[in-house]
């Protein structure tokens, strides 16, 4: 690991000859919101951005992957990855990455999303600008990022750049870098634990004290059900969550009707059908038919049931769910301070 | 980092591999019936109880049951209800055409667990067939297992599947064989009632193992027999039913509290999930 230092001015010349040298996505102003994209010119680079529409999933497990062509009987793979670099990475993102890389790989390892993940290189840099729902300051605490391959840190006039992996490392050549002194090392420390002071949201209790609890309120039938009184069922919450990685599997055929491909695409739990089955004759058997079971079932998977798995909550306080939501009912905050209280 | 050289290496867990239909039945309107072999001439080497991602391309995958033994080493058999657009598309397919399956996958029996004990089937409806894999193999190793009574109920006597086992287990001292219909017709001359209307009719000991598998709503009659019988429930094995789209522990459709279906079960031991509350 390195600590290196670049003044401002040379900054923008490092990030042009990054774009120049291999594909860079990175936040890019989408009006007054942000989205991950691939970066044309290194003036679209927007390291202010608060939080992006999308978290950087998409890069690894697109809204839709597909997973083989067929013609006929005949089917290849479909795992094309792109050599990549993925800049300017939150760390809270960097940690629901960190998340699909263990679930992805566990077990049966999919190598739809691992040959993508492996093909990035991940340079995470210091939230300059704390978006108005994140709570990312007081959500497992306990569980720090570990799959960037570099950190950028905006300091006074200039940024230092802390390699941690030789993918990381790599990149350095592209930059007129010098070593970073201690003092600039030790701004490091104090801009990104200063940050994590600004959430506008905090959670009032720890991971595992709320995992216990909200557990416990499994059998709180009201208390879900009031929760999810104005719930649309329409899945956003779902689909902006960096952590949730549910997929529906449907083939589809090109136009010479001979051919076609098998696809996967974003699911959600919050939707009506996602746990039905048809019995046949024309009837269904939903296994989470009411709102309420659906919308806890999202929060217990957050907060208590992937907490063993993953050392700590499969959340990680970006807020996006809770302020893309139409309702604005999901927000976690809300929801599990509320438990708490009870 | 050269990466592209490896990732074709590993193997990729949406592949599946070619079956060929060596022979069909239609044991009613609604259910298919296909007898398979691996078109690459290996055996499809499995557990009862554990299930397969089938498909036809174009169309689409779905979960489903070996509804045969391992036992019968040459081919397995599948059995497809109508009721969508897959299971449509799969159900025209005849003699000679292919079927695509992923698997096997998912735990099926713990037969170390019922091996030398009375074991005691309930299967309601088209849960004969993931159990039928059990059946097979309990009837083919049949010193290998004490007892053995099987339950089998329908909603009514059309439904019933795998006919010419039926004849055969009636008249078989290997199985202790009891049916029911929910609703009878002019020609039915057997049982009336739901699956528990069987219980009266045998002894099952406290130390029967059973497996339960059937329609959701099935589980909880069926518990409360075997709860008054003292049957522990470490010793009810039960074979769930989700929806799945992976069937490989990543979609999250088949997720029950924190366990996933196709690779925490589809069978479970009752005790393992009884404080789940979105289980039974």
């Amino acid at each position: 690991m390195t600590a290196l230092f670049i003044k401002d001015k040379e900054f923008h010349d490092f990030v042009a000859a990054l774009v120049g040298a291999t594909p860079v996505y990175a936040p890019v102003a989408k009006r007054s919101l942000f989205a991950f994209e691939r970066l044309v010119s290194a003036d679209a680079l927007r390291l202010d951005y608060d939080v992006t529409i999308l978290p950087p999933k998409k890069l690894f497990f697109p809204p839709a992957q597909e997973l083989l062509k067929f013609t006929g009987g005949k089917f290849t793979a479909s795992v094309h990855p792109e050599e990549k670099v993925l800049f300017g990475v939150h760390f809270y993102d960097v940690k629901a990455i960190d998340q699909t890389d263990q679930l992805f790989a566990e077990k049966n390892y999919d190598v739809n999303y691992m040959a993508h993940r492996q093909a990035t290189t991940i340079v995470a840099s210091n939230i300059q600008k704390v978006s108005r729902r994140a709570f990312f300051g007081t959500v497992g605490q306990e569980v720090h990022p570990k799959g960037h391959d570099a950190y950028l840190t905006k300091i006074g006039t200039g940024y230092v750049f802390e390699t941690f992996t030789p993918k990381g490392e790599a990149l350095t050549k592209h930059g007129n870098f010098e070593p970073a002194t201690d003092t600039q090392r030790a701004e490091v420390v104090k801009v990104n634990a200063a940050v994590l002071e600004q959430c506008p949201e905090k959670l009032t209790h720890k991971s595992a004290e709320i995992a216990t609890k909200v557990r416990q309120a499994f059998k709180n039938e009201e208390l879900w059900r009031e929760c999810a009184v104005d719930c649309f069922s329409c899945g956003t919450c779902n689909t902006v969550c960096p952590t949730c990685y549910c997929f529906d599997v449907q083939d589809t055929w090109n136009v010479d009707q001979k051919s076609g491909s098998r696809t996967r695409y974003w699911d959600a739990c919050l939707t009506e059908s996602f746990a039905t089955i048809s019995a046949g004759g024309g009837h269904v058997e939903n296994f989470r038919e009411e709102r309420g079971e659906r919308f806890r079932h999202r929060i217990m998977r957050k907060a208590s049931y992937l907490n063993p798995k993953l050392g700590g909550p499969a959340c990680v306080g970006c807020g996006r769910c809770s302020s893309q939501c139409t309702a604005d009912i999901a927000d976690p905050v809300r929801i599990i301070n509320k438990i708490m209280a009870l | 980092m050269n990466h592209q050289c490896h990732w074709t290496e590993i193997e990729n867990i949406f592949m599946p591999r070619e079956a060929t239909i060596v022979r069909t039945a239609t044991p009613t309107p609604m259910e298919k019936h296909f007898t398979l072999k691996m078109a690459d001439g290996k055996p499809m080497t499995f557990e009862p109880g554990q299930i397969v991602e089938a498909s036809l391309f174009g169309y689409g995958e779905i979960p489903l049951g070996f509804a045969s033994s391992p036992t019968r080493e040459n081919t397995f058999d599948l059995v497809v209800r109508t009721v969508g657009r897959v299971s449509s598309a799969v159900n025209k397919l005849e003699k000679g055409q292919s079927i695509f399956i992923r698997g096997p996958l998912g735990k099926g029996f713990d037969l170390n667990k019922l091996r030398g004990k009375d074991v005691l089937i309930v299967a309601g409806g088209i849960g004969l067939c993931p159990t039928r894999s059990l059946i097979q193999y309990i009837m083919d190793r049949r010193t290998e297992f004490k007892r053995f009574v099987l339950f089998y109920g329908t909603r009514d006597p059309k439904q019933q599947l795998f006919l010419e086992d039926l004849v055969a287990w009636r008249a078989s001292k290997d199985v202790e064989y009891f049916e029911t219909v929910d609703k009878g017709d002019p020609s039915w001359k057997g049982n009336v009632g739901v699956i528990t209307t069987l219980f009266p009719k045998v002894q099952i000991t406290p130390e029967t193992r059973v497996v339960i598998c059937g329609p959701p709503v099935m589980f909880r009659f069926v518990i409360r027999e075997l709860d008054k019988l003292g049957i522990k429930r470490e010793n009810i094995f039960v074979d769930l039913e989700r929806r799945m789209k992976c069937a490989v522990g990543k979609c999250g459709h088949c997720q029950i509290n924190d366990k996933y279906v196709c690779v925490d079960g589809p069978v479970f031991a009752f005790s393992d999930i009884q404080g789940l509350e979105e289980a039974i």
